[in-house]
């Protein structure tokens, strides 16, 4: 990731809502999907990146339409993240 | 960033990826502190830990926890003035910048 973009985070029980929220994100808006990580007891995230008005508007549309599949947990989205976040994301950038 | 121990230590754990993320970024933010590591530890608990001097971990670990909170489940937050140098082994067992 060169660039300091906006990131996105959704974070649900269990893979089934996950995976709409990822779904509904990326046709909501100009949003990149660039991380996803199962932390266990069925907490799943995915992370999406991009312009901060197309984060915003991606992470609105897939929580309104995981809702409708599965319990979410949280959803975040930071405007600017700190450099050292990125070290955080690296991690689970997915490798397509 | 790699800690050796001798400084001070903050810690923030919370219940899923999501706050935990949200913690780090508002700590790094907050005060000057550089961050060690970020560990999923299992069952759902995620750990971000900081340094630097003992008033500005003080300080981002106070913001980083609220903010956590207010996205989310703070499970635990937590200042080491000065741990021994031996915690100082553990915790570069899970250096963010390590493999």
């Amino acid at each position: 990731m060169e660039r300091n973009d906006a990131l996105g985070f959704i974070e649900t029980y269990g893979l089934v809502s996950v995976l709409e929220a990822a779904d509904a994100m990326c046709k909501a808006a100009d949003v990149e999907l660039v991380g996803y990580e199962n932390v266990a007891s069925g907490l799943i995230s995915v992370v999406v990146q991009g312009d901060v008005g197309a984060v915003k508007t991606a992470v609105a549309a897939g929580v309104k339409e995981a809702a409708k599949v599965g319990p979410i947990y949280s959803s975040n989205v930071i405007a600017r993240p700190h450099a050292d976040i990125q070290k955080i994301i690296a991690r689970y950038v997915l490798d397509w | 960033m790699e800690y050796s121990g001798e400084e001070a230590l903050g810690l923030v754990e919370t219940r899923g990826m999501v706050p935990a993320i949200q913690a780090a970024d508002v700590m790094l933010k907050a005060a000057a502190v550089v961050l060690v590591s970020y560990e999923n530890v299992g069952s759902g608990l995620v750990t971000v830990m900081v340094k630097g001097d003992v008033a500005a971990v003080r300080s981002a670990v106070e913001q980083g926890a609220a903010a956590a909170a207010a996205i989310g489940e703070m499970t635990a937050a937590h200042v080491m003035p000065r741990p021994i140098s031996r915690v100082g082994k553990i915790v570069s067992k899970h250096d963010i910048d390590g493999d």
